[in-house]
C-alpha cells in the first residue's frame, strides 16, 4: 500500500455488507478517519435505516467555501438533519436501495467518500474561478490587462488540523495549493526535508507534466497577510507548494486531481513514519549482529565431562 | 555564603594527603628545562639539515633532543618540525630510516620519542581552519553521492597514520605502552 | 576498503592492544571500592596519557587509559544533517541497550559520538583481542550502516516523490 485511499474503507466494507442483503442488524459505531476527523455510523430509527455522520473541524469553514453545494450535489435525496455533535448526516434505507448492482456501489463509493467530498468544495470553487479567470484573462494581451485580472483571488484557507492548513488560491493560469505542515521533531524535520528535496527535483527528473512543487520554512509570499500564519520562520513549520496547471484543472480530471492532493499531507507524513520505522528495525538487526560478535570475546566455558582412568564420570551433587 | 551547598565542595581537593593530590612531579624524572628560545634554535638547526636533503640526520637529530623541559609554547615549536620532517620523507624511504634509527645506540629512545609525536600530532586539533559547517543538504542527483567531504586535514593525518604503522612494526606494541606510562610528555 | 581506512584501523587496533594491558586496582579512596579509575578520575597517579587516533577532523578515536581500566572514544562521520541524525539515533540506540554490550558507555564522552569502558573485570573474562575486535568492526560497520541507511531514505524519498506525482502526469 503505497497511496493513501480516497475513500474510507471501513464505511465501505460495512455498506458493502449491509447492501449484500444480510439480515439487518443496529449499527452504533464511531469511526475516524485522518485530520481528525469522525464519523458515526449508526441505525437510529429500524435497522434498515443506516445513519452515516461526519464531523470535520473546519466544517464552517469549508460551508463558506461552498461545500453545503458540493454536499447536496453528491448525496441530495440521501440528506438528513445532522445528528447532534455532528456537521452532517446522510442516511439511506436498506428496503429502497437503487435496484441496480450499478447504483447500488455507485452509493457505497459516494457515501464512503464522504470526507473527501466535504473537503473538495473550496478545490472545486477554486478551479472555477480559475476557469473565469482564464476566460477573462484571454480577452487582453498580457500588456492590456486591467489591474486585477492577472493577480489571483483570494486565499481559500481551511484550517483542517490543530496548526496545519491547506491554503488554495486562483489565479488566471494556475491554481495554487499550499500545505502548512509541523514537524513534531528533529528527526522528523530532517527526513521530511529529504522527502521534498525529492518532490521538488521529481518533476525536473522524471515526470514533466507532475504539478510544480516548492517547499520552504518561511511563508510564501501568496500568503502574506493572511491572519494566523506562523511567521517566526522557525524550522518546525514547513510550507508545501503545489502549482496546477491549466493542464491538471481540466474539467475530466478534477475529480481524481482533487482527491488526490488532499491525500499528500498524510501520504507525506505516513511515509516519513515508515521509513522511521525501518530504519528503526534496521538498528535493531544491526545491534543484534554487533552482539554476536561481542559474544564472541567470551571464551567457550562449556565444561568438559571428565572421566577417570576406569571409564566412570563425576557428578556434581546437587 | 549561606546559599552555598557545602555538599558540592570536592573536599578532596582541600586535602593534602588525599590521593587526589598526589604529587606526580616524584614520578617525572628530572628534565633539563628548556627555553622557548632554544627550542627555535634547535628547529632552526634541523631546518638547515633538511633543507640540505638530509632528511635522516634531521629526524635523528629532532628525536634525540625533545624539549621535555620546555613550555607548552615551545613543545608546539618542536612539534612542528617534527611533523615537517615527517612529512618531508617518501612513503617508500620510511621503514630503511626506521630500521636505522633502531638499530643505533639509544634507537629505542628515539623511537619512543617519535611515537609520542606521531600521537600528539594526531591529537591536535586543527579546527582553526575547518569551522564547523553543517552542510545543508545538497539538492538533487548530488544527494547519492558518496559520503565524501568535509576530510579537514585527512593529507596530514595519512601521513602519521602510515609512519605510526612502521613505526609499530619495526618498535614493536612496547613502544605505545611507553608513550601512555612516561610521565615525559612532548 | 577505502585506501585511508586500513591504516586509521591499524593504528587503532595496535594502540587498543597496547593500552588494554589491565590489572585488578582497589580504589585508594574509599575502602572496598573497585572503581574503574578512569572514571573515578581520583588517583592521578594510576592515569595514563590519553592517546587520539585521528583519520581527519571527523573521524577520531580517543583511548583514555588507566590502571584497571581504558576508556574508548568514537567520532563517527557525518558530512550532513541526515548522516547527523542517523548517528544520533542509532548512538542512542545502542547506548540504550548498554548493559547487553557491558563494554558500551551510557553517555558518551564529549566531544565524541558514542564511548566504551573496558576494565580489568572485562579483560580477564573475555578474551582481549577479541574485545578489539569487536571494537574495531564496530567502526567499519558503523560506517557502512549509516551510508546504507542515508542511501535508503533518499531512495524510499525519491520512490515515494514519483509514486505520488505520477497520478497528475
Amino acid at each position: 500500500m503505497l497511496l493513501l485511499d480516497y475513500q474510507n474503507v471501513l464505511i465501505e466494507s460495512m455498506l458493502k455488507d449491509r447492501f449484500s442483503g444480510a439480515a439487518p442488524v443496529s449499527i452504533d459505531q464511531v469511526v475516524s478517519d485522518f485530520d481528525g476527523v469522525t464519523f458515526h455510523i449508526s441505525t437510529p430509527e429500524s435497522k434498515t435505516k443506516i445513519r452515516v455522520s461526519i464531523h470535520v473541524k473546519c466544517f464552517q469553514e469549508l460551508v463558506q467555501y461552498g461545500a453545503q453545494a458540493v454536499l447536496e450535489r453528491e448525496y441530495g435525496p440521501y440528506i438528513v438533519e445532522p445528528e447532534s455533535g455532528y456537521d452532517f448526516s446522510v442516511q439511506v434505507d436498506l428496503e429502497n436501495l437503487p435496484a441496480d448492482q450499478e447504483g447500488k456501489d455507485d452509493l457505497i463509493r459516494r457515501i464512503s467518500l464522504l470526507k473527501r467530498n466535504a473537503m473538495a468544495a473550496p478545490f472545486e470553487q477554486a478551479f472555477d474561478e480559475f476557469a473565469q479567470r482564464q476566460e477573462e484573462a484571454s480577452k487582453y494581451t498580457s500588456e492590456s490587462a486591467p489591474q486585477g485580472v492577472l493577480e489571483g483571488g483570494e486565499v481559500r484557507a481551511i484550517h483542517y488540523r490543530e496548526e496545519e492548513a491547506i491554503y488554495i488560491k486562483a489565479s488566471h493560469d494556475r491554481v495554487t495549493v499550499i500545505f502548512s505542515t509541523i514537524f513534531r521533531e528533529e528527526t522528523d524535520r530532517i527526513f521530511g526535508k529529504v522527502f521534498l528535496q525529492e518532490f521538488v527535483d521529481a518533476r525536473r527528473r522524471a515526470i514533466q507534466n507532475a504539478p510544480q512543487v516548492l517547499f520552504r520554512h518561511d511563508p510564501p509570499l501568496e500568503l502574506e497577510g493572511i491572519p494566523g500564519i506562523n511567521t517566526s520562520g522557525s524550522g518546525e513549520v514547513g510550507y508545501i507548494t503545489f502549482v496546477l496547471f491549466p493542464r491538471h484543472l481540466t474539467a475530466q480530471r478534477r475529480e481524481e486531481v482533487i482527491s488526490h492532493i488532499q491525500t499528500f499531507r498524510d501520504y507525506f507524513h505516513y511515509h516519513i513514519k515508515a521509513s522511521k520505522a525501518y530504519i528503526h528495525s534496521r538498528m535493531r538487526r544491526r545491534t543484534a549482529d554487533f552482539l554476536q560478535v561481542l559474544r564472541r570475546a567470551r571464551p567457550e566455558t562449556e565444561e568438559k565431562e571428565r572421566k577417570t582412568a576406569s571409564g566412570r564420570t563425576f557428578r556434581v551433587q546437587a | 555564603m549561606a546559599t552555598l551547598n557545602w555538599r558540592t565542595i570536592n573536599i578532596d581537593a582541600l586535602d593534602p594527603d588525599s590521593p587526589a593530590n598526589f604529587d606526580l612531579s616524584t614520578l617525572t624524572p628530572d628534565v633539563a628545562s628548556a627555553s622557548t628560545a632554544d627550542v627555535q634554535s634547535l628547529a632552526g638547526q634541523i631546518r638547515q639539515l633538511l633543507r640540505a636533503g638530509d632528511n635522516e640526520g634531521a629526524l635523528q637529530g629532532a628525536l634525540e633532543n625533545p624539549p621535555y623541559g620546555a613550555d607548552e609554547r615551545g613543545k608546539d615549536i618542536h612539534l612542528a618540525t617534527v611533523i615537517e620532517i615527517l612529512q618531508s620523507i617518501r612513503q617508500s624511504e620510511m621503514s630503511p630510516i626506521l630500521s636505522r634509527i633502531y638499530s643505533a645506540p639509544g634507537g629505542t629512545e628515539a623511537l619512543d620519542v617519535l611515537m609520542k609525536y606521531i600521537y600528539k600530532g594526531m591529537a591536535q586539533s586543527n579546527t582553526a581552519n575547518t569551522a564547523k559547517t553543517m552542510t545543508p543538504q545538497a539538492t538533487g542527483f548530488s544527494q547519492i553521492h558518496a559520503r565524501g567531504g568535509g576530510e579537514g586535514g585527512g593529507q596530514a593525518m595519512s601521513v602519521l597514520l602510515s609512519w605510526h604503522e612502521k613505526l609499530v612494526e619495526i618498535a614493536g606494541p612496547g613502544c605505545i605502552v611507553r608513550v601512555m606510562t612516561d610521565r615525559r610528555t612532548v | 576498503m577505502s585506501q585511508s581506512l586500513r591504516p586509521y584501523l591499524q593504528c587503532v587496533r595496535s594502540s587498543l592492544t597496547a593500552a588494554l594491558s589491565l590489572s585488578n586496582f582497589a580504589s585508594q579512596a574509599s575502602e572496598r571500592h573497585n572503581v574503574p579509575e578512569i572514571e573515578a578520575q581520583s588517583s592521578p597517579e594510576v592515569l595514563l596519557n590519553p592517546l587520539t587516533v585521528s583519520r581527519n577532523e571527523n573521524e577520531k578515536v580517543f583511548i583514555e587509559p588507566s590502571i584497571n581500566s581504558v576508556r574508548i572514544s568514537i567520532k563517527i562521520k557525518q558530512a550532513d544533517e541526515i548522516e547527523h541524525i542517523l548517528v544520533h539515533k542509532f548512538t542512542r540506540f545502542l547506548t540504550q541497550r548498554a548493559e547487553s554490550f557491558f563494554i558500551l558507555r551510557r553517555k558518551p564522552i564529549k566531544g565524541y559520538d558514542i564511548s566504551f569502558l573496558i576494565t580489568n573485570f572485562h579483560t580477564e573474562e573475555m578474551l582481549k583481542h577479541k574485545l578489539v575486535d569487536f571494537i574495531i568492526q564496530f567502526m567499519e560497520e558503523v560506517d557502512k550502516e549509516i551510508s546504507e541507511m542515508k542511501l535508503f531514505l533518499n531512495a524510499r524519498a525519491r520512490f515515494v516523490a514519483e509514486s505520488f506525482l505520477t497520478p497528475f502526469d
